[in-house]
């Protein structure tokens, strides 16, 4: 009935390693700390190292499957974009650097430095926004970490848009489900190319999201009906105390960033720089 | 003792921008009260619930008149939030009653639960009762989402049992639960109604509704058709039939034998007080 | 004219990734004009077997057969041709924004021409009796208008089975009545009908044979008459026949032989009978 919400959810409940056991607001400090750093710095590398470090947690809590095919769909695609926009020679005035040539329908090409930096670093940088906002996602307890909101008196309107945004892709790949299953049941061709099911799912994305947008107002009556904004104290039967694991894992973050901040203070951050600087 | 916990005077409503769906309502519920609301498909039953709990008008808007008062709040000046710790309302569709903040089957009835603030040792020992009076034992850690529609359903109402509120408010909660789900629902509901609960719900399972509600309200085309005892409404079978609802079988059954034989048998409304009847003008005690 | 149309041969169901059987060993033959009725206790498998026999499921074990054809061989469309099923939850069913486009989502896979579509959308749509509504959105109908919008939905694609699952829910009287007489007519035109249904008074009008499942497996399966007076068995699985049936049982138990009526026309006859003695 519901295989998008069971895919998502499921993986939340099935494993119980450390990572799940994590609060929900240390893993979320986690993705805007990641996702601000490789801004900051800019350097494929210190990225790379980022989205191997995330996406290696990730396959331990046992969440690399959904995590992986997420960036595989959208990161792919853009690097290859990027890197060829990038780096060969569109007129960007950056692109100063020459490092090699390539042959494309007969034409020799330059390949610059700074674009091919560029076009590498992007799309890493917004992997590792990507997979660690999914890593905190797929190993939440979405009851837990509203619980965690609440003790911390966020106002209930803010509550229910986290709640929202976060129940938002779920409800739509659960919508996507329910109407391929009616469709196939009413004659859609299931043995057809790639080209013609891309086109069977265009057709439906419309009213795929606006029926996603109405279920997603339904639950607001729902939750409303339910008390979610009754004006009484709650009660939640999960601690949200954090633990040893949470505190030496914000000790960890806090020792990366007075290192990077070091880092930054001697070498800078400019990802050329950081390119000739290994390149040398 | 009868002290109105509902009142419904003169209310009238229509959905924004439609004609109006529900003309000059008029009725009271008791405490401890079982009122049944009954009447044909788009007769405006599922409108005049969420009326009760202010969905109607606060979250659809709309033209609204007259007053609706629930358990001390008039609807008009209090919030959805507000009524919500008074009145809970379990939605025809069984699925719109998932919070979608519950992994398991367990969490979801205690979610109400956890927003109304009950005390933690409380919040379990209700979840579980409330398990166990829909049949759902067994299910605790499944997914609510991988259930079968029977069972769906019988989560959702559990979601209202265990938070016991003042108010109940069903709209065919039985719809798609076997013969004797739909019996001990009831019977649950009853014995709430008998713990001091005033309930309303709405049901085309007429010769369930026959045993368990006091009153019963006939709504047809949003206006009130017939309202009072449910033997009352119950052996107006003319009148039901001439609107599409039917009555119990055992009333219609009775109502045409004294028709087509001239017969002068006493009209039953539930099959105990017919087989009492038959057994007695058959000759047998 | 009774060769199976639908042959079941020891169907084992379990969902993905769970760990339990909905179906165990399901053995059936449907034959060409049946009108049947499927009851049983919530959870029981209903749903999940109507989904085997359209294609939807696959068998975990076993087999399904469609005209012959094993459902696990054979593409789902050349399946659902022949066998259509309407959805529990008219919710899970509908997707297109206006009542005509959503009956003729099915005609227009099989690449008929725009005509022949007009054609079938007005004949299923009247069948129903929701002519005139083919420029409403569905989801503004009201819930019995959805349930039989479904109906028609299937319809259109004339399949030789249909499968209704819980057409009567949130329907009332009249919308029953509607489509017990719609059931029975399309049977009389020959088309092969399965009612999933917990509304005895419903089967006992409508059903000619009736199948009992419990717990992923058949218990019961004969004529609606002989399967709704097993009061024992019923009851173990959760069913009560219709009150005509209990009421002439619990006379009978007083010594009154008010005989076996399943409806309330049945039941007036017998008891005209006993009052004119
Ligand atoms: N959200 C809405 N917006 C506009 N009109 C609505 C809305 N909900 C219901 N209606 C209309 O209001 C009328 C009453 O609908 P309501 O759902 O209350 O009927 P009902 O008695 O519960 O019917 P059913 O037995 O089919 O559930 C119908 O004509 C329906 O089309
Ligand atoms: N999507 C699903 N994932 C996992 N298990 C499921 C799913 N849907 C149903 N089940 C389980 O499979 C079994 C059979 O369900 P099914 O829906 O076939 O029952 P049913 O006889 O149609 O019941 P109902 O009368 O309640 O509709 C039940 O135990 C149910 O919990
Ligand atoms: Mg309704
Ligand atoms: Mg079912």
């Amino acid at each position: 009935m519901s295989a998008g919400i069971s895919l998502l959810k499921r993986t939340a409940v099935e494993a119980n390693t450390i990572f799940q056991r994590l609060d929900g607001r240390v893993k979320f400090l986690y993705f805007i700390w990641a996702t601000v750093l490789v801004y900051i710095f800019y350097d494929p590398y210190l990225t790379l190292a980022f989205l191997i470090v995330t996406l290696a947690m990730a396959a331990y809590a046992k969440v690399f499957k959904p995590i992986a095919m997420t960036l595989l769909i959208i990161i792919v695609p853009w690097i290859i974009l990027g890197v060829l926009i990038l780096a060969l020679p569109f007129g960007f005035p950056w692109n100063k650097t020459v490092i090699g040539y390539i042959n494309v329908l007969g034409y020799r090409l330059p390949v610059y430095l700074e674009g091919l930096g560029w076009g590498i670093t992007w799309p890493l940088r917004i992997s590792v926004a990507i997979s660690s906002a999914l890593f905190f996602y797929l190993t939440t307890n979405q009851a837990k970490l509203v619980a965690t909101l609440f003790k911390m008196k966020v106002p209930f309107k803010a509550i229910y848009m986290i709640i929202a945004t976060f129940q938002f892709i779920p409800l739509l790949f659960d919508e996507a489900n329910t109407i391929i299953q009616a469709q196939i049941s009413r004659g859609l061709k299931t043995d057809v190319g790639v080209l013609q099911r891309i086109k069977n799912y265009l057709a439906v994305v419309i009213p795929l999201t606006i029926s996603a947008l109405n279920k997603v107002q339904t639950r607001a009556i729902t939750l409303e009906s339910r008390g979610f904004s009754a004006p009484v104290k709650k009660t939640f039967l999960y601690e949200a105390r954090l633990t040893a694991a949470d505190w030496a894992f914000l000790g960890i973050m806090a020792a990366v960033t007075v290192f990077l901040a070091w880092v930054y203070v001697t070498i800078g951050y400019s990802p050329v720089a950081h390119l000739q600087w290994i390149w040398a | 003792m009868s002290e109105p916990i509902i009142k419904v005077e003169r209310l009238a409503y229509s959905y924004p921008r439609k004609e109006l769906v529900l003309y000059d309502i008029n009725f009271e519920v008791n405490k401890g009260e079982v009122l049944g609301i009954i009447g044909p498909n788009g007769a405006g039953k599922s409108t005049l619930c969420k009326a009760l709990n202010g969905l109607v008008p606060h979250f659809y808007g709309g033209k609204y008149g007259g007053r609706v008062v629930v358990a001390g709040m008039e609807v008009l000046e209090h919030t959805v939030a507000e009524l919500s710790t008074k009145v809970g309302i379990v939605f025809q569709d069984p699925e719109e009653q998932m919070s979608g903040l519950a992994l398991t089957v367990w969490e979801e009835v205690a979610f109400g639960l956890m927003m109304l603030g009950f005390p933690k040792e409380e919040i379990v020992r209700r979840v579980d009762e409330a398990i166990k009076q829909v049949g759902l034992e067994g299910f605790e850690k499944r997914s609510p989402f991988e259930l079968s529609g029977g069972q769906q359903q019988r989560l959702a109402i559990a979601t209202v049992l265990a938070v016991k509120p003042d108010v109940l408010v069903l709209d065919e909660p039985t719809a798609q639960l076997d013969p004797i789900g739909k019996f001990e629902v009831f019977s649950v509901i009853k014995r709430l109604a008998a713990e001091g609960s005033t309930i309303v719900v709405v049901e085309h399972e007429i010769e369930e509704l026959a045993t368990f509600a006091d009153n019963i309200l006939l709504l047809d085309q949003g206006r009130v058709k017939a309202y009072g005892p449910a033997r009352d409404v119950l052996t107006q079978v003319e009148k039901l039939k001439s609107l599409g609802v039917d009555p119990p079988s055992v009333t219609e059954l009775t109502y045409l034998l004294n028709k087509e034989l001239g017969a002068n048998l006493e009209v039953p409304i539930t099959l105990d007080e017919a087989i009492k009847i038959y057994a007695e003008a058959l000759g047998v005690s | 004219m009774s060769e199976p149309i639908i042959k079941v041969e020891n169907l084992w169901y379990q969902y993905p990734e769970s760990n339990f059987w909905a179906l165990r060993g399901i053995n059936l033959e449907i034959r060409r004009g049946e009108l049947i009725a499927l009851i049983g206790q919530n959870g029981g498998g209903k749903s999940t077997l109507a989904k085997n026999l359209n294609g939807l499921y696959k068998p975990t074990k076993g087999r399904v057969l469609v005209e012959g054809m094993d459902t696990k061989e054979v593409p789902t469309q050349e399946i659902v041709k022949r066998v259509g099923y309407v959805f529990q939850n008219p919710s899970h069913q509908i997707f297109e924004s206006k009542v005509y486009d959503e009956v003729a989502y099915g005609p227009k896979n099989f690449g008929l021409s725009e005509d022949e579509i007009a054609e079938r959308v007005e004949w299923a749509l009247s069948l129903v009796g929701l002519q005139g509504y083919e420029d409403v959105h569905p989801y503004d109908l009201d819930y019995g208008k959805m349930k039989l919008l479904t109906v028609a939905s299937v319809l259109a694609m004339k399949p030789d089975v249909l499968v209704l699952d819980e057409p009567t829910t949130g329907q009332d009287h009249r919308g029953r009545w509607i489509l017990a007489d719609l059931s029975k007519k399309l049977n009389r035109e020959g088309f092969t009908i399965v009612t999933i249904t917990h509304d005895m008074r419903y089967v006992a009008e409508v059903a000619k044979r009736t199948i009992l499942i419990a717990n992923g497996q058949i218990v019961m399966d004969g004529p609606t008459r002989k399967v709704l007076t097993a009061l024992d068995i019923l009851h173990k699985a959760a069913i009560k026949p219709p009150q005509v049936v209990q009421l002439a049982h619990a006379l009978r138990e007083k010594g009154i032989d008010a005989g076996d009526p399943l409806t309330v026309r049945e039941a007036l006859e017998e008891f005209k009978r006993l009052f004119k003695k």
